[in-house]
């Protein structure tokens, strides 16, 4: 099999990368589930297109926007990509058979996974009960299964909040929410609208330390932290509940770009990429989640459309430039996407970034070459909420050195 | 001195009251004393003293938990030649070999699959024999069973595979004796060694002396503070699981029974002679009694009126390592460290069949036969050990650690005998590591027994010794990948994407000889939920292709055993809960 475009997970990255990429060549999506969208599907709470459509859909409102425009794209449900050559060679597994495609441009957008309670090495025992808020979200909202009655969760990151929430509407108790950091890690708009409405306590500065229980979860012991985040002894107290719900983190999934022999960055764990969303393997590109975890889905839009167009351009023989200068994060700065600069033709190129510590009163910088040539005031930047630089492409084109910094305004 | 007298006198100075008695070599101590961890105390000085074949402590201390027993049911369900307690790999293996003979024989398990106790938690290491105490049962078991493996896994079609061991010396192997730092590198770099190889010689197993400069080579992940290493090419690792579930299945296709999910709670005796095995299900007539119950292997003697031995559990927690770090050691290892932990071999890093590394185990002595937590303190405890070894080996490497129990006795070898008093019971006790190694032979030995108390043997014309396992696709070639999805597309399916675990595969599993019908079971059997995102992903999916393929409804589904629900019900359920109330 052959196509110009392959684009590898059919979430929102995957969506609009082939919506954009179809515009002017052959695309195929391939989805290893059964069906499109992603995470989207199960996300039916609303809040999600604010930027690119200015309006609050539901999360399989915004995927259908996406899959209504999929029109001349070839789909392929149920089928894994098992490997990639360098010759941008795939070999496929799915209902249909094992089978290799050859492709002239592809776009990995396998998004990302979840933390496991090993991976913050939560002691105890195994018992059924235990969740991560991924999955949990999606045994109520798919498969129409309730994980439980009497809910801890650990985690008060945006989807920790969004299943607080959930829970409760579906009738289950939430006996709070643990966070192991002195803030809450989501946003201000769902902290009040899926804790505070509903009266469910957020305890800061607390962790879950021993997880109970043989069959069945019996409960959890919590503690508070002290400054290096390691429980203090006296605080510790048990916590029955049937459920814990685990919202720690997001990894970008990338087994397959690893497996490839993609660069990847350490700090991101995704694919080093340039301002055309390409990785260090010529042809090959990334969006969404694979590339950085976002907070809004809309982000990873717009990351996909540029993967989109510039793999389309790639697949049509179109010659870049390869300057190859690295953007480095300057001051309060843990890492910036793109990691790279090559020069491409382009007209706006946005910098996604996160900061080390919260800052007020900043703005944030773009240098090029020794010198500030774009500059934003921001009232407040701190490590869970990604910031956006937006500049022209001819600042950045024919650059030496580029750096993004967050300094404090005097 | 007497045994006895020896054993009280060493509580009195401790000012406990303890009483020692002894009855055909089985020391029986009663009395009281502080805690559990004086009980332990006591019992293992006790099992160290000369010609003391077992060990039953019945001293009671605060806290001590009575124990209550479940009500057996009446009606008969069964009537066998053999009846063998326990579906680990002993007991397993043990009917497997017996399958070979023309004998009714039933197999009990309380849980709801075989392989469920130590023999799901333990290393899968097969080892050779060289790290168990000389002269011991277990080591000349241990040897015996290694040997047969290698036959086994062709019969049995189950992995198996000799990676190798390294036994290795380092600078801190003697930093905790109180002797100079440049005597415990010379003892570690040329007198140690010589004395396994020594050993080796003498059991027959193959070993060689590596230099420091060459391990490097091979190994550069390995400490810098390595001094001196013993390689042993014929250690062997399996699957612990796969092994038992083989060993059951073709036990199966000759003829033995098995009951899962089938506790026995008591046992009818008459004239020194067990008559009826009792269980949550049933009673069950036996003409012969094998206890290979593990962890519970002295209560079960107890109910046959055999008690001539005490267990108590050892944990041992284990990390597991993501596959990424498949190739940061070539084979399995182990620090040799002195003073030796008594009765430990002290651990490693382990690889699995799938490349996995395993960090640990440890050890500890556990009240609770069913504790199988694995403590914080014990995974900083692994790290800091074990960092003697492979001291960059990253913590977010860790996927998942779990726990098992060693079901020890205080005298610590195993028991493998003819109760004294009852003429037709077996004890398999005490099977701790090399349990798994030896189980092959422990197997022939207990074959040996029956035949010496009277049981008459004949073997079968039509045994079949062979057992085929279900396809594993990631295994294949991708022209054989190709045939098999054109023969059933659920082949071409991932499920698990982190172990490329097909829809296929996992139907197999479900509608295998001892069917996998729950989270856990599906695991063992296939991998699907092994991997890094430890079945976040996978979970729902394979939850449902069981409800489909054995129609339990969905919200029924557990994670293993009974008790283990994924799910309280159907999603809304609480709601309409709320609202009838």
């Amino acid at each position: 099999m052959k196509t110009d475009v392959a684009v590898i997970g059919g979430g929102p990255a995957g969506l609009a990368a082939a919506m954009e990429a179809k515009k002017h060549a052959k695309v195929t999506l391939i989805e290893r589930n059964e069906e499109l969208g992603g995470i989207l599907q199960q996300c039916i709470h609303h809040g999600f297109g604010n930027f690119i459509f200015g309006e609050a859909l539901t999360g399989p409102e915004y995927a259908e926007h996406f899959i209504e425009a999929l029109e001349g794209v070839d789909v392929l449900l149920n089928t894994t990509v098992l490997e990639i050559d360098k010759n941008k060679r795939m070999l496929l597994s799915g209902p249909d058979g094992v089978f290799e495609m050859e492709a002239k441009a592809i776009i990995l957008a396998m998004g990302c996974r979840e933390r496991t309670r090993t991976q913050i090495f939560i002691p105890g025992t195994r018992p059924a009960g235990v969740y991560t808020a991924g999955t949990a979200q999606r045994l109520i909202n798919i498969e129409g299964v309730m994980p439980g009655k009497h809910i801890v969760i650990l985690g008060s990151g945006d989807v920790g909040l969004i299943m607080a929430r959930r829970l409760t509407l579906e009738g289950a108790k939430v006996e709070g929410v643990y966070e192991i950091m002195p803030k809450p890690g989501g946003l201000t708009r769902n902290i009040v609208q899926c804790l505070h409405d509903f009266d469910i306590p957020l305890h800061l500065s607390h962790t879950v330390v021993e997880i109970v229980g043989k069959k069945r979860l019996e409960g959890v012991f919590v503690a508070k932290v002290d400054k290096n985040f390691k429980p203090i002894e006296e605080t510790k107290r048990f916590v029955p509940c049937d459920t814990l719900i685990l919202a720690v983190g997001l990894i970008p999934e990338n087994e397959l770009t690893k497996k490839t022999g993609i660069e990847l960055d350490s700090v991101t764990a995704g694919p080093v990429v340039d301002e055309g969303m390409e990785t260090s393997m010529e042809g090959i590109f990334a969006c969404g989640n694979v590339v950085h975890v976002h907070d809004l889905v809309d982000d990873v839009s717009l990351s996909a459309i540029i993967a989109g167009r510039e793999a389309a351009k790639h697949a049509n023989g179109e010659k870049t430039e390869r300057r190859k200068i690295k953007v480095k994060a300057g001051e309060n700065v843990r890492y910036v996407v793109p990691q790279i600069i090559n020069g491409r033709d382009m007209e706006e190129i946005t910098f996604y970034f996160r900061v080390k510590n919260e800052m007020r009163n900043v703005v944030t910088r773009l240098i090029v070459d020794g010198e500030v040539r774009k500059e934003k005031r921001e009232l407040i930047v701190k490590p869970p909420e990604m910031v956006r630089l937006k500049v022209k492409g001819e600042l950045v084109k024919n650059a030496n050195s580029i750096s993004i910094e967050v300094k404090k305004v005097a | 001195m007497r045994v006895e007298k020896k054993v009280e006198k060493y509580a009195k100075r401790r000012g406990w009251k303890v009483k020692a008695r002894t009855e055909d070599g089985i020391l029986y101590l009663e009395g009281e004393v502080p805690s559990y961890k004086e009980y332990v105390e006591i019992g293992r000085y006790a099992g160290k003293q000369k010609n003391v074949e077992g060990v039953v402590n019945r001293l009671k201390y605060k806290g001590k938990k009575e124990e209550k027993r479940k009500e057996g049911r009446n009606e008969i369900i069964g009537e066998a030649d053999v009846v063998i307690i326990g579906g680990g790999v002993t007991g397993c293996m043990i009917a497997r070999e017996l399958s070979k003979y023309k004998l009714d024989i039933i197999l009990v398990e309380k849980a709801e699959d075989v392989a469920c106790g130590a023999t799901k938690a333990n290393n899968a290491m097969v080892h050779t024999g060289i790290g168990e105490k000389m002269g011991t049962l277990k080591q000349k078991l241990c040897v015996e069973g290694h040997k047969m493996y290698e036959e086994l896994s062709k019969q049995l079609d189950f992995p198996y595979e000799k990676n190798g061991m390294w036994i290795i010396l380092t600078k801190d192997s003697f930093a905790d004796m109180p002797i100079p730092s440049f005597l415990g590198n010379f003892i570690a770099r040329f007198i140690i060694p010589r004395i396994i190889l020594r050993r080796a010689k003498k059991l027959g197993i193959p070993m060689y002396i590596v230099k420091r400069k060459e391990l490097l080579k091979e190994e550069p992940n390995v400490t810098s503070r390595a001094l001196v290493a013993v390689y042993s090419p014929t250690y062997g690792v399996t699957s612990p699981y796969l092994f038992t579930i083989a060993l059951a299945e073709n036990a199966i296709d000759n003829g033995v029974k098995i009951m899962l999910e089938t506790e026995v709670v008591d046992m009818i005796t008459e004239g020194g002679e067990v008559k009826e095995v009792v269980t949550d299900k049933g009673r069950i007539k036996a003409r012969y009694v094998i206890n290979a119950a593990g962890i519970y292997a002295d209560k079960v003697a107890e109910m046959a009126e055999a008690r001539e031995y005490t267990i108590h559990p050892k944990k041992g927690s284990t990390l597991i390592f993501d596959k990424d770090y498949g190739n940061y050691i070539k084979h399995s290892m182990t620090i040799l460290k002195f003073p030796r932990t008594e009765h430990y071999k002290g651990g490693g890093a382990m690889l699995t069949l799938e490349r996995n590394i395993q960090l640990g185990p440890t050890l500890m002595e556990v009240e609770d036969r069913e504790d199988t937590s694995v403590k914080a303190a014990e995974i900083e405890q692994i790290f800091s050990h074990f960092s003697l070894l492979l001291p960059d080996l990253p913590r977010k490497g860790v996927i998942a650690y779990f726990a098992g129990l060693r079901a020890a006795t205080f005298t610590e070898d195993f028991i493998i005998r003819r109760a004294k008093k009852v003429r037709n019971f077996i004890h398999v006790a005490g099977i701790q590591s090399p349990g798994l190694a030896a189980a092959p032979a422990v197997a022939k030995m207990v074959v040996g027994l029956l035949k010496e108390s009277g049981l008459e043997m004949v073997e079968k014309e039509d045994f079949n010794p062979y057992r085929k396992a279900n396809v594993v696709i990631r295994e294949l070639s991708i022209e054989e990948r190709k045939k098999m999805v054109e023969k059933d597309a659920r082949y071409g399916k991932i499920v698990c994407r982190c172990e490329g675990v097909t829809e296929g595969e996992i139907v197999d599993a479900i509608h295998g000889k001892i069917g996998a019908t729950n989270i856990d079971a599906i695991k063992r059997r296939t991998r699907a939920g092994m991997g890094r995102c430890q079945g976040s992903f996978c979970l729902p999916h394979v939850a449902k292709i069981i409800s489909r393929e054995t129609g339990i409804p969905l919200e029924k589904i557990k994670k293993n055993g009974n008790g283990s629900n994924l799910f309280v019900g159907k999603a809304k359920c609480l709601l309409e809960e709320k609202n009838e109330n």
